[in-house]
């Protein structure tokens, strides 16, 4: 009986670690965003003030309509949607086909292709901008969207197929084969079989691409020299000027480039996490 | 996945047509641009990025006899050991506190998936605000607390400052560490523990010999692709010093892009990007020989 007793009391203070543990960790992760908020509602001179306080004095709810003036945030909000909606249109285009290729048909080449598939994460566009950018003065593309759109598309080329072909693999062939016989050809079969059944872990890829363009900083900052065509992640620095930052601004509108792709990932995160994982494993 | 592939008479040619606009967009965008490094590296360069001609190693004996390279190396090294390193272990604990039932679960993996979907370069500039001495968020909180009195400096020198940098980077990196991590914990059979337990395992017993061996696989995946990640993150380092005061917080990226884009020296940028491909290059070989004779075996 003594024993069953100290049994639970040992798992109640597991219970009350446990939670203490994930409210700490909770509001440890929250932190940076709480700042955020707090800082986006500050006036300039409360934010520089010496007697400085967590949550502001007077909520300046202004900040969040200034930006809209003092910026063009609505034109870094359509570029940044224009990129990310065009890349990730171009990645399944091109990424769709080629993932079936490699999950349905046997060919030569097969394991080539996929080795270059993996030795291509090595190359992040950052180390390679000197090259894209030759390439894009080329076919005259610097400054403008339509270049962002395809390099954030081919970087990203390798996460789409690595997931695509994860998620086609796990589906059986057999009722392809069954619409074959049924007399359709195989661009049919693919479209009207597989990708119907495959469409979760095509809403995971399409979603995880569309927030990696989103987010995509570095080439967009060396290529995009033009106010209006910048996306949002460049865009805001105009707050963040090399003498004075204008902290108050430079959150306010870091607050709208981060809560659309918030949203989304938290849709897909359970997908995601094994989609990724698994293509590796299995290799 | 052993399933009779579908189509007996399959067209020679049909895959090739099938893998073909992928690989023209990986061929323009990825293939071109790595060869014309490759080329610079090898060449002289002007100022306005005219390619002059073979130079041999010449751009490569600049880079190295800088009397900053060595340091900007250690740098990357360091912060890709640590950044890799710690969220490794501590995204781990975190997907294993994750694993437990408990009320709010849900919202717990919802607020962890914010650093992961986050841009890095807003998640930066807001630890820039945290860390600062006159006006900083964490001062305010620590005398609002009533833990200091006066504003602490918390970066008195570029070490400092590399410090806080590699603490954003675990910080940012620990999400997708952890949820990785939970996707290989949930996939374990609860029997395999059923079986420990009748057995007289300890908690400590079932974590080493059963958990951490059935997640490995995953977060062996995770790592090497946060080795490569990390090596050549950009964002944090630019955003929070700009790898100043004279590359003492520098990465190869960072020094790089310097050296491309504000000092005119393309062919010696061309040339750190050739050896941080070779490092991650071995790194990489590492990785794929020890998977390979794991698959002898």
């Amino acid at each position: 009986m003594a024993a069953n007793v100290r049994v639970n009391w040992g798992k109640l203070l597991s219970r009350i670690l446990l939670y203490f543990a994930v409210v700490f960790i909770c509001l440890f992760i929250l932190y940076p965003y709480f700042v955020m908020v707090c800082t986006a509602l500050k006036s300039r001179a409360e934010i520089f003030a010496m007697d400085g306080t967590i949550f502001p004095k007077v909520t300046m709810w202004s900040n969040f309509i200034d930006i809209w003036k003092k910026a063009p945030m609505a034109k870094y909000m359509g570029n940044s949607i224009i990129i990310a909606a065009g890349s990730t249109a171009i990645a399944m285009i091109c990424g769709i086909p080629a993932a079936y290729a490699l999950a349905r048909m046997k060919f030569k080449g097969q394991t080539a292709f996929l080795g270059f598939i993996i030795v291509s994460q090595m190359f992040a566009p950052v180390v390679l901008l000197i090259g894209i950018y030759k390439v894009m003065q080329i076919l005259g593309l610097t400054n403008s969207l339509l270049g962002l759109i395809f390099i954030n598309a081919a970087f990203n080329q390798a996460f789409t197929i690595w997931l695509l072909r994860g998620t086609f693999m796990s589906i059986s062939a057999e009722m392809e084969q069954a619409a074959t016989i049924d007399g359709c050809n195989r661009v049919q079969a693919m479209f009207k079989v597989l990708l119907p059944v495959a469409a979760p872990g095509i809403v995971t890829t399409l979603i995880f691409i569309f927030i990696n363009a989103w987010n995509e900083y570095t080439v967009a900052l060396c290529l995009i020299s033009t106010e209006t065509i910048k996306p949002l992640t460049v865009g805001i620095n105009i707050f963040n000027g090399y003498n004075m930052i204008e902290w108050q601004y430079l959150f306010a509108s870091s607050i709208f480039a981060i809560v659309p792709v918030v949203i989304l990932f938290m849709s897909i995160e359970k997908n995601l996490a094994s989609g990724l994982t698994a293509g590796g494993v299995k290799g | 996945m052993k399933q009779k592939k579908p189509y007996t008479h399959l067209n020679k040619t049909e895959p090739y047509l099938w893998i073909l606009p992928s690989i023209i967009l990986m061929a323009i965008f990825i293939i071109v641009p790595i060869g014309f490094v490759f080329r610079m590296a090898f060449s002289q360069v002007t100022k306005a990025g005219l390619i002059k001609g073979f130079c041999g190693f010449n751009n490569f004996a600049k880079v190295l006899s800088g009397a900053k390279f060595g340091m900007v190396l250690k740098n990357t090294i360091v912060w890709t050991i640590l950044v890799v390193g710690l969220s490794t272990v501590l995204g781990f604990i975190l997907a294993l506190i994750l694993n437990n039932e408990f009320k709010g679960r849900k919202i717990a993996r919802a607020i962890v998936v914010f650093p992961w979907a986050t841009t890095l370069v807003i998640q930066a500039s807001v630890w820039k605000f945290i860390i600062n001495t006159d006006y900083g968020a964490l001062n305010t909180l620590l005398k609002t607390l009533g833990i200091i009195q006066q504003n602490v400096n918390w970066t008195p020198t570029p070490e400092a400052f590399f410090a806080w940098e590699i603490a954003c980077g675990i910080f940012v990196t620990i999400p997708f560490v952890c949820f990785t991590a939970l996707s290989g914990l949930q996939s374990i059979d609860a029997s395999y523990y059923e079986a420990a337990t009748v057995d007289g395992a300890n908690y400590w017993n079932k974590l080493f010999k059963i958990t951490l061996p059935l997640v490995k696989p995953s977060l062996t995946v995770a790592t090497v692709l946060n080795i490569i990640y990390v090596f050549n993150s950009f964002p944090i380092v630019w955003t929070i010093t700009k790898g100043d005061p004279a590359s003492r917080t520098d990465t190869l990226v960072t020094y790089l892009y310097k050296l491309a884009f504000y000092n005119g020296k393309q062919g010696e940028a061309a040339a750190v990007s050739v050896i941080g491909f070779l490092i991650l290059l071995v790194c990489a070989s590492v990785y794929m020989v020890s998977t390979l004779k794991k698959g002898d075996e």
